[in-house]
């Protein structure tokens, strides 16, 4: 199993106020890995580093096995790798379409390429017809939504996700766990923020518990290809 | 009242004549302040956007500064200009003095502040969120600067208009950099400030009414952006 992430003796801190001390935690690569605790224990904190959005304060978070250079064109290499999609995200101005292109645009792709991406990364989350809708005029559940389409654009190796499922309903709910068990089996890291207690073993995901900052616990779980005791992984295996 | 009434009309009459006169005052000053605020919104955007966003030592200080010098009087920018420019300073051989370049090297001096604070308001305004959305989409410093640019484009459309209706109706500068010199430096305000000293009233005023449907027609031009 590859470890995609390595943190060691990581703290990070916001104004002189340490909000994450790790001591060691390795994060697998090609999994789902669930991020679980109360309000301010860490979470999102944790999400912005592996996002590599902030450098920690202190101690080493390594990429592959590999140091993270501290600035220039190869940390940016990694972090086009990365993609983040926060809990209350920020659409920027124009369309849906504008806001799936825009990162796509930044990679020089062409636009025939783009648009070919933006029409697939919007039927994958069953928002097919939303290209021309404003981004001020979404609900909350769709502008999450729009949020992720952004990120799976861009075919990211990592998908982090600050609480994905926080405001959804039950169908909403649904289709996102759904989207990302599926997204999953296409050698994507999904990590994910959640308050969920029974969300990871719904996605047959590893659990990293904090709290207050600490690395409170960790579970391994069984990988889909190790056991079939997901039904939701294991239809969308067989389809 | 009789007096204002009749200058009104003649001064209507002669803005629907197209007399020359009036038509190359307008011209010089639209081309000389419009050249300014164009070179004032390429050095005053970056320098707004580079303290908007960064936190740095002594940006405080930067601001207060930056604020000082939107409240300039045009009268001390001549002044200074005129000494960087008149026969006996290092610049004084480009024979710039008395020239629209003058003029518009005084103006751009005053409409970098307020495009500058402007630009520092609409970055410190903008949603938290852009920054770091930028970033986690792959977006360099530059990108991020740029998207962050369009993002607030609005508000800072509202600075360069700020700086255009202040350098625009400006006296000072024109009068002490351009020397009010006709068909050559001579704007609308400096010709108003003239005529009316000579009497001539309705042409001050055709003049007057010039200046008030520009500034009227590049508000209505911001609302009509603004509401696209």
């Amino acid at each position: 199993m590859e470890s995609l992430y390595s943190l060691r003796n990581i703290t990070c801190a916001y104004a002189s106020k340490t909000v994450l001390s790790i001591d060691r935690l390795e994060i697998f690569a090609d999994r789902i890995t669930c991020l679980t605790g109360v309000n301010g224990s860490g979470k999102s904190s944790l999400l912005e580093l592996l996002g590599l959005l902030h450098p920690p304060a202190q101690g080493a978070l390594l990429y592959r096995g590999e140091p993270l250079p501290r600035s220039g064109k190869a940390l940016q290499q990694i972090r086009r790798e990365i993609t983040l999609a926060h809990q209350t995200p920020y659409l920027l101005k124009g369309t849906v379409a504008d806001n799936i292109r825009y990162p796509l645009k930044l990679r020089n792709l062409t636009r025939r390429e783009q648009d070919r991406l933006v029409c697939w990364s919007l039927q994958t989350v069953g928002l097919g017809g939303f290209e021309q809708r404003k981004s001020d005029q979404l609900s909350g559940g769709e502008l999450r939504r729009v949020a992720i389409v952004r990120a799976l654009a861009l075919k990211p190796r990592v998908l982090l996700l600050d609480e994905p499922m926080a405001g959804l309903d039950t169908a909403q709910s649904d289709v996102m766990e759904s989207i990302l068990t599926r997204l999953n089996s296409k050698d994507l890291t999904v990590i994910l923020s959640t308050h969920d207690p029974a969300l990871p073993e719904r996605l047959c995901a590893d659990i990293v518990r904090l709290q207050e900052g600490q690395l409170a616990g960790r579970q391994p779980l069984p990988t889909t290809t190790e056991t079939p005791l997901c039904p939701d992984r294991l239809k969308m295996q067989e389809a | 009242m009789n007096f204002f009434g009749e200058s009104l009309g003649t001064a209507l009459s002669l803005i629907l004549s197209l007399d020359g006169e009036v038509l190359r005052t307008v011209w010089t000053s639209l081309y000389v302040s419009i050249s300014a605020i164009s070179v004032a919104a390429m050095i005053g955007i970056p320098i707004g956007l580079a303290i908007g966003i960064h936190r740095f030592r002594g940006r405080r200080l930067v601001l207060t500064g930056l604020n000082t010098l939107m409240a300039l009087p045009t009268v001390v920018v001549g002044l200074v200009v005129y000494g960087l420019l008149s026969r006996q300073s290092p610049l004084g051989p480009l024979g710039l003095l008395f020239t629209p370049v003058a003029m518009m090297i005084g103006q751009i001096v005053l409409a970098t502040p307020i495009v500058a604070h402007y630009t520092v308001s609409a970055a410190c305004g903008a949603d938290a969120r852009i920054l770091p959305t930028l970033r986690t989409l792959g977006a360099g410093p530059l990108e991020s600067a740029w998207q962050m640019l369009r993002e607030v484009r609005f508000v800072i459309l509202a600075g360069v208009v700020a700086g255009f209706g202040r350098i625009i109706a400006e006296v000072g500068v024109a009068m002490m950099l351009g020397g009010n010199i006709r068909g050559y430096t001579r704007t609308m305000t400096t010709a108003i400030a003239l005529e009316t000293g000579k009497g001539e009233f309705a042409f001050a005023l055709a003049l007057g009414l010039v200046l008030m449907s520009v500034a009227l027609g590049i508000n209505l031009l911001l609302n009509l952006l603004q509401q696209r």
